[in-house]
């Protein structure tokens, strides 16, 4: 009796050790892995949200083509927040809770993913956010929240530095926007300013959802400033240049990340041609944008190829490192062995920017910048060598 | 044989419910909402913990609006000044959590008398227009203070711990919100039935005979004023310790109107109104998508992709369709059904 008791215990207790954890992890199936996403959708603010899940989606029907993650399709689950915090909170929870995602991706913007971050803490699901990165999401590190990309502050510093070395002694212009992005691009601008010594003969500063720059622009043509950082994002830049335009002044311009997408250029018209941008992720018209479009081609509807911009390719890049995560995992694959994994990426190449890597406590990919410069012939931004 | 609904005495006329068996139902719902965090997971949690709040605002604007006739478009201007009255107080000095429920109230009390003093001159769409002015001129004050709000930063909220007792958990935290929602309720029902309340309502039906009544108007509007900025201050904070992290950007003015179109779906004037209505039109997108998604999980898809834009035609429609065949509102509807069911087989 003692013995059959004993025999019974062990298999009892090795059914736990091989088939337990991966029993119990949520958004797992034989045949199906469940990966969650939070995105705004609807309203201005889609443009990324859209590009971002695009990305993502592109991501995995590559992964899905070549067989899923160790013989497990991927289902991608996505929701629409709006751009509202609250229901960013609410679709975090829906997707953790009722549709059981095994991992996270994207989680919105700056100030959505700030308020979601308590409610991925607390779920413990593995999550690799990657359309607005913010120090807040890597500062203090979360055991379970990995950011792809780089910070706003390191992107107009790099920006500034080189605009300054290719035009010494030029006087500044800055405009920027009333909010926390605005912020971020005041002070990485105001720390080179300090450190360079630049000569600002212009800085204004402009209410989200303005459309008309009129005086804005006089009075930067009246400054005379010669070298102007325009802090707007999208319909914001593009009113600033046409302004420009109109007054028949062309500083030498430099936009940021958020604004760095192709229709803007189309908008912009001649206006646009020479500008400046700074960016983590590889320009359309380089080799490396051009091979990225084709990959997409197959694996997203024609619709969805016309809403492709540099988001698409963070949402890309983040899904990528996400996918290899959980796949070196092998055939069980559990929060923990997924968050270890991402820990251990290293140098995992994407094709859509520098290869990625985080480490021990570092939850930051820390991306490598790049400066382009926009051509309006070919509507297409270029790297500037 | 029973023929009507008569109040008999003024004790009848003045109780805060008129039948023994509303105690009842309203003890069972209660009991409902404490239990509900053990047997709802966390999404459909947060359905619950986004009604309490957002009754306890609506609450306050039925308080101007619904009591008084004081149309106001900028509500949510009270509401952000109440959650960074909490997150200055608590997050930024380290105040006690009470303290900072306290400055939620008091600061948009404060800020509401500056908004109130037109309205002693403005009616309809003159008084919405400046109190809509309101809410845009307190968002630059906000962004402007950096000192005191850390402007478009944002203050990061965590969740209260009063008297020992941590609503970090979201089961607690809708208790904490549980609690103030029923102290709010009966403090609305008490006004209305108090001689403040029926100022109000005489005001809203027609000030010139409230002021030959010998009311006075310039206190009472005020008061109106002051006692609903209160009351939505409160919630503002409620909804900011949601949020975890209080922000200009987190309150969009889109709120101002839900709160307008709760009122006017449940039935202005109705504190049951006010609770019937948040719960329809908070609940109607999700009530949607779950009725859609029995038949095709294509629309279920449609609904979570395209959810603001389909939620945003919802709420036009139920507006236009209540103010077609239901002006008086959802309560209006539950009087009509409980006079039926009284009155049957009789039609009066």
């Amino acid at each position: 009796m003692k013995k059959y008791l004993t025999t019974a215990s062990l298999l009892f207790a090795s059914a736990l050790l091989v088939g337990g954890p991966a029993l119990a992890q949520q958004g797992i199936t034989d045949t199906e892995i469940v990966i969650g996403d939070v995105e705004p959708l609807t309203g201005p603010p889609a443009l990324l949200g859209v590009a971002a899940s695009i990305g993502h989606k592109i991501a995995i029907a590559e992964a899905n083509s070549a067989g899923g993650i160790n013989g497990r399709k991927i289902k991608y689950v996505l929701e629409d927040d709006g751009y509202v915090t609250a229901r960013t909170i609410q679709g975090a929870k829906k997707v953790i809770e009722v549709d059981k995602a095994f991992a996270m991706l994207g989680m919105s913007g700056s100030g959505q993913s700030i308020a979601v971050m308590p409610v991925l803490e607390k779920s413990g699901i593995p999550t690799v956010i990657d359309v607005a990165p913010v120090k807040f999401l890597w500062e203090p590190a979360r055991k379970n929240v990995f950011v792809v990309g780089q910070s706003y502050e390191e992107g107009i510093i790099h920006l500034v530095n080189y605009l300054a070395e290719k035009n010494p002694g030029k006087k500044w212009g800055l405009i920027t926007q009333d909010d926390d992005y605005g912020i971020t691009v005041r002070d990485g601008f105001d720390s080179v300013v300090k450190a360079k010594k630049l000569n600002v003969v212009y800085s204004g500063n402009y209410k989200k959802g303005q459309q008309d720059f009129s005086s804005d622009m006089l009075q930067l043509k009246d400054s005379g400033a010669e070298v102007f950082l325009a802090g707007g994002i999208i319909a914001e830049n593009i009113a600033m240049m046409k302004e420009l335009e109109k007054l028949n002044v062309k500083p030498v311009t430099g936009i940021f990340w958020p604004g760095r997408i192709e229709p803007v250029l189309k908008l912009m018209g001649p206006a646009g041609d020479g500008i400046y941008a700074v960016d983590y992720v590889e320009p359309f018209a380089g080799e490396a944008g051009k091979a990225f479009l084709e990959k997409a081609k197959p694996l997203v509807s024609e619709a969805e190829l016309k809403g492709i911009n540099r988001y698409t390719m963070t949402g890309y890049a983040a899904a990528k490192v996400l996918i290899a995560a959980i796949e070196r995992c092998g055939k069980r694959p559990t929060w923990a062995c997924t968050i270890s994994e991402l820990e251990n990426t290293k140098n995992v190449e994407t094709g859509v920017m520098a290869p990625i890597s985080f480490g021990p406590g570092v939850r930051f990919s820390n991306q490598k910048l790049q400066i382009m410069q926009a051509d309006a012939a070919t509507l297409s931004f270029k790297p500037v060598k | 044989m029973r023929t009507g609904d008569y109040k008999q005495t003024y004790g009848e006329l003045v109780a805060l419910v008129d039948s023994p068996p509303v105690w009842l139902w309203s003890a069972v719902a209660v009991a409902a909402l404490i239990v509900a965090p053990y047997a709802l997971n966390a999404y459909a949690l947060s359905f619950v913990t986004i009604i309490l709040i957002t009754v306890v605002g609506t609450l306050g604007l039925n308080i101007l609006t619904g009591y008084t006739g004081l149309i106001s478009l900028g509500h949510v201007g009270f509401l952000v000044t109440g959650a960074y009255g909490y997150a200055v107080l608590v997050s930024k000095y380290q105040m006690h959590p009470l303290v900072g429920f306290l400055g939620a109230g008091v600061v948009p009390a404060i800020a509401s008398l500056i908004v109130g003093a037109p309205s002693l001159r403005l009616k309809g769409l003159y008084l919405a227009i400046t109190t809509l002015a309101f809410s845009f001129i307190i968002n630059t004050v906000i962004l402007e203070a950096r000192t005191l709000t850390n402007g478009a930063r944002g203050i990061p909220v965590q969740r209260p711990e009063i008297f020992g007792i941590s609503f970090d958990s979201d089961t607690a935290f809708t208790w904490l919100c549980l609690g103030v929602a029923i102290l709010t309720l009966f403090a609305t029902l008490n006004i209305r039935r108090s001689r403040v309340g029926r100022a109000f309502v005489a005001i809203r039906d027609n000030d010139t005979a409230a002021r030959v009544m010998g009311i006075n108007l310039h206190a009472y509007k005020l008061l109106a004023f002051v006692t609903s900025a209160f009351i939505t201050g409160i919630s503002g904070a409620l909804y900011g310790i949601y949020l975890s992290f209080v922000s200009v950007e987190g309150f969009p003015f889109l709120l101002s109107i839900e709160a307008l179109a709760i009122l006017i779906v449940g039935g202005l004037g109705s504190a049951l109104g006010t609770v019937l209505g948040t719960v329809l039109i908070v609940l109607l997108p999700e009530a949607t998508r779950l009725v859609f998604s029995l038949f095709s999980a294509q629309m279920d898809a449609l609904f979570s992709t395209g959810a603001q834009e389909l939620k945003s035609m919802l709420y036009g429609l139920v507006i236009i369709l209540f103010l077609r065949f239901q002006p008086r509102g959802l309560v209006g509807l539950w009087h009509d059904i409980r006079r039926t069911w009284v009155h049957w087989p009789l039609r009066y």
